[in-house]
């Protein structure tokens, strides 16, 4: 215990901290005088949340290793299962009940494929036909399944984190060029396989306002609450856009544009700072990281932060189009902070066991 | 092995300093578009930010009153209650209609109606269920409100015009403002003057709108009341007209066209100004039916028209003192002398008529004007020539435009006026544009291409009671004289057809004495029958064989003022086919000077009528 708390990674769990008091102040404007009882829930999944990152942080890294393949094998069946068992939500069928409680597979499925892409590439390099085309597999499989259920979000994640965890494996930049032509020229294709929502949301974001009470009533709604916050903001609880619902989402996917009313590009800058903070200390905990596999771990967190951040902000601000991602540690909702936790439970175990020096790797290995 | 171990490290090194660069550029990019947003953009989205949360009410002025000399109401706002509903905030649409329908007292085919209009309008509009109700009618409903979620009783004001035909023409009406009124900034819910006051004093009747800031939600229900400026009321405008007067002359007139013209002599005020037949203005106001618009325009009898000022009828021998004041002033012999009367006068080829056929024997420019005699003035004219008496006529304040503050306004036609007439005068080469000595002669007894209005009738009337001030028609009570013109007139002229006119009243050979000749108040004037031509095909078709019998009958005239000694009030009296001017005219004059007289006797008894007292 003493170990662990003397190896802590101080600097990870202030940028952590800050994040927490900042998101919790955001949360609380944007459900006040609507359910403040979503407040006191979110505190209640920060709790939780420390919980798992506390119960991380003890947890050696070879377990991880060790269950990471049979955790994907299990979360392949379930997302299996899904198209045939599985409950519709919003015209999307993602849901499994079972029973106890209704999960999202592709959820699961996001992580595990994340543990045995870095479990993968703690051994080899993204080089050769063989260790390209296995993890190719590992991915395109779930992203299948994900993609037919629809939900395009997690398919992005996936191949984001895929992608980001070859090129630090050390792909070929020639592969990287070309698969990303090669995704490029199938975007007609896409589309053609889009369903009429999704088309609608890339139209709004190409003119918001074609359909100004329509689709683009979100974005333009945003808009207009970030712009109008300015320099300083409209101070705490004073947001008009906010104040008067003309958000849409104010407490879930679009709490950015709360926070950048109320609190203006000061604000704005704050967070972003908070983040920066963040993923460059989770990249430079990889970088120290004693084993690849703990450096993959860490790289693919701070890939799929900086996806939700640069996709919910990007969205909010009319960059991108609306695509339901949440903004971590800020957004409401409890199994994406307890999962986005526990992640970072995973990067401080990362940081305790480079600082003990903790051995991992099978003596003899080539990238020990 | 060690080597290819530290390339395998060096290689992800490397990519590691990639993933260092990206990070910045991600964020930098989401840091670009907030900053464009927040900074360079910023105006843009606070006043859209503005828009989206501010929702600015006008709230409609209330119109100024307007009150005749005695402060009765000529022009009132009726408070009225208005229900209306916002359907997307009714929970149970047709019980609350049906419980509506019952309170109200609807019918059937009303609720259907309602149903109608509700299912055309957005939910989140107001829809306006009944108006023009009482306060007994709203007030189950109003004590009620809160059982009805999405009904709202409010307080509202129409016009009444409580004396309706009878100032008509004066007062004029309203309608709902047009495109242009819309495109100089009113509201189409606002009512605009069209005619009479409510147009020429629509500045200050109609006061300044008031506005209430609100912020709304994004359903745009209202959060809370920013400000508000009241509206500013029109001001109150407080006629010279007396609608005692107004009401007698509209009674001595019954049912026959014409005009009734009073006027103080001193002011100018307009005590009464009368125009048959008149129309009900109201029903501007409740909605005019286009089916009453259209008769109301195509009537022959022309009830839209004012016809004391906007129509101009030949003055007939009215215009005699005109013509006798121009003998005066330019002493002519004939105008200190006498002349004899066979009933006719003749030269070259032609023959005109006096209207006693008989003749008057020898009479002076008194005895002419107390007994009209035609043949006097077509000597006295032809001796004077047309310039003379053209130029009289403008002196008096013929064929000029009076000034009155009503529009449009016609000013008649004096002769010498129109440029075809003017050459014609003037010529001698042209046979076709000669102007005929007999034309001049006739226009001397105010026949002819001569006309006037009315209202300028009354004025000269004044003008010879004042001593030769020509005053601008004063429509609000207690203004200051405004003396257009001065007429340079010797008093001594001025006295001997003062008293022509008077003794046409004394004197039983006067051509208004059987009239006039008992009244309370002692009068002088002059009679007027202005021989009707002929009637244009197109009218005639118009018109029933009876109808065309009495549009040939003459116009009657009577101008005057009273009392004689000390003279207040001016008066020009018009019927249109009404006959003879000392029959047909002067019993009206009689009547309104009966009431002015009484209502000096007796000033606390102000009130003759009662109608519109309310």
């Amino acid at each position: 215990m003493k170990r662990v708390v003397v190896s802590l990674d101080w600097v990870l769990l202030a940028s952590l901290l800050s994040l927490a008091a900042l998101g919790m102040c955001i949360l609380y404007a944007a459900v006040y005088q609507g359910d403040m009882g979503l407040w006191h829930k979110q505190s209640m999944f920060w709790a939780a949340g420390m919980i798992s990152f506390t119960v991380l942080c003890f947890i050696p890294l070879r377990l991880l290793g060790l269950v990471c393949w049979p955790i994907y094998a299990l979360a392949l069946f379930m997302l299996m299962l899904v198209p045939l068992i599985g409950d519709i939500h919003m015209g999307a069928r993602r849901w499994l009940d079972l029973g106890i409680a209704n999960i999202q597979p592709s959820e699961i499925m996001k992580w595990a494929l994340m543990f045995v892409l870095a479990s993968w590439f703690a051994t080899r390099e993204a080089r050769g036909m063989v260790n390209i085309t296995v993890p190719l597999m590992l991915v395109a499989i779930p992203a299948a399944l994900i993609i037919n259920q629809p939900d395009l979000g997690t398919t992005l994640v996936l191949l984001f984190a895929m992608a980001a965890l070859m090129i630090a494996a050390g792909l070929p930049w020639r592969l990287f060029g070309l698969a990303v032509s090669a995704g490029l020229a199938s975007l007609p294709v896409l589309w053609h396989f889009m369903h009429d929502y999704q088309k609608q949301r890339v139209l709004t974001l190409l003119d918001p306002q074609s359909d100004p009470l329509g689709a683009g009533y979100h974005v333009i709604q945003s808009s207009i609450a970030i712009g109008s916050g300015g320099l300083l903001g409209k101070g705490f609880l004073q947001g008009t856009q906010a104040r008067l619902h003309f958000l849409p989402e104010q407490h879930t996917d679009f709490i950015f544009s709360v926070l950048a009313e109320e609190g203006g590009l000061i604000a704005v800058i704050l967070l972003l700072g908070l983040y920066a903070v963040l993923i460059s200390r989770i990249l430079l905990i990889a970088q120290r990281a004693h084993n690849r596999f703990a450096s993959m771990l860490c790289i693919g967190i701070a890939s799929i932060f900086t996806l939700y951040i640069t996709v919910n902000i990007g969205m909010v601000s009319g960059i991108f189009p609306v695509v339901g991602l949440p903004l971590p540690f800020i957004s409401y909702g409890g199994s994406a902070l307890v999962t986005m936790l526990a992640a970072l439970g995973l990067v401080m175990r990362v940081a305790i066991e480079s600082n003990e020096k903790i051995p991992w790797q099978r003596p003899g290995s080539p990238l020990a | 092995m060690r080597n290819k171990q530290l390339e395998i490290r060096q290689r992800f090194d490397v990519r590691m300093l990639y993933f260092f660069a990206a990070t910045p550029m991600f964020l930098g990019l989401l840091l670009f578009q907030i900053l464009q947003l927040q900074w360079f953009e910023h105006e843009k989205y606070r006043l859209q930010a503005d828009q989206n949360r501010l929702n600015i009410i006008p709230i409609l002025p209330v119109r100024g009153e307007i009150i005749d000399v005695q402060g009765r109401g000529l022009a009132m706002n009726h408070i009225d209650y208005r229900v209306s509903l916002i359907p997307e905030r009714v929970e149970d649409l047709d019980a609350t209609l049906s419980t509506i329908a019952q309170m109200l007292h609807w019918s059937n085919d009303k609720v259907v109606l309602i149903q109608k209009r509700i299912k055309h309008t957005r939910p989140d509009r107001s829809v306006l269920l009944d108006d023009k109700l009482q306060w007994s009618d709203v007030s189950p409903l109003a004590a009620r409100l809160h059982h009805y979620p999405g009904i709202d009783v409010q307080a509202g004001s129409y016009r009444r015009y409580p004396f309706s035909e009878l100032t008509s023409h004066m007062i004029g009406y309203l309608s709902l403002a047009n495109k242009e009124d819309v495109d100089e900034g009113f509201l189409p819910s606002e009512f605009i003057g069209r005619t009479g006051i409510e147009k020429s004093f629509e500045a200050s009747l109609h006061g300044h709108l008031g506005h209430q800031r609100e912020e709304v939600d994004a359903h745009g229900r209202r959060i809370a009341v920013i400000n508000r400026t009241p509206p500013t009321m029109g001001k109150t405008i407080q006629l010279a007209l007396d609608t005692d007067v107004q009401q007698a002359a509209s009674d001595a007139l019954g049912e026959r066209t014409g005009a009734v013209v009073v006027m103080d002599i001193k002011t100018g005020g307009v005590i009464a100004m009368l125009s048959k037949p008149g129309y009900d203005t109201n029903q501007f106001i409740t909605g005019l039916e286009s089916k009453q618009w259209q008769e109301w325009l195509n009537n022959p009898e022309k009830p839209l028209l004012n016809r004391a000022t906007q129509a101009a009828y030949p003055p007939a021998s009215t215009f005699k003192l005109v013509t006798g004041l121009a003998g005066l002033d330019q002493g002519s012999h004939l105008a200190e002398g006498s002349t004899f009367c066979p009933g006719y006068v003749e030269f070259s080829d032609r023959k005109l008529h006096c209207w006693k056929r008989i003749g008057h024997d020898t009479v002076s420019m008194h005895d002419a004007i107390v007994q009209s005699c035609d043949v006097y003035f077509y000597q006295l004219a032809d001796q004077l020539g047309m310039a003379e008496i053209s130029d009289a006529a403008l002196a008096w304040g013929l064929g000029e435009k009076t000034q009155i503050d009503l529009s449009p306004e016609s000013r008649g036609i004096i002769p010498a006026q129109s440029p075809y007439m003017m050459a014609a005068i003037k010529s001698t080469q042209s046979r076709r544009k000669k102007w005929f000595r007999g034309e001049t002669m006739i226009t001397g007894i105010g026949q002819g291409a001569l006309t006037t209005t009315p209202l300028q009738i009354a004025r000269l009337a004044a003008a010879i009671a004042n001593g030769g001030d020509i005053l601008k028609p004063q429509l609000l009570v207690n203004q200051p004289p405004e003396i257009l013109r001065h007429v340079d007139v010797k008093a001594e002229h001025l006295k001997r057809i003062q008293s022509a006119m008077r003794d046409v009243v004394r004197t039983p050979a006067g051509t208004a004495h059987r009239a006039l000749g008992k009244a309370s108040w002692t009068a002088a004037g002059k009679t007027g029958t202005a021989q009707v031509i002929k009637l244009s095909s197109n009218k005639i078709n118009k018109l029933s064989d009876e109808e065309v019998k009495r549009h040939h009958k003459d116009h009657a005239w009577f101008m005057g003022y009273a009392p004689f000694e000390n003279p207040q009030i001016a008066i020009a009296v018009f019927v249109e086919h009404g006959g003879h001017g000392g029959s047909d005219a002067a019993p009206v004059a009689a009547a309104v000077i009966q009431v002015m007289a009484e209502k000096q006797l007796h000033p606390q008894n102000n009130s003759m009528t009662t109608v519109g007292d309310e």
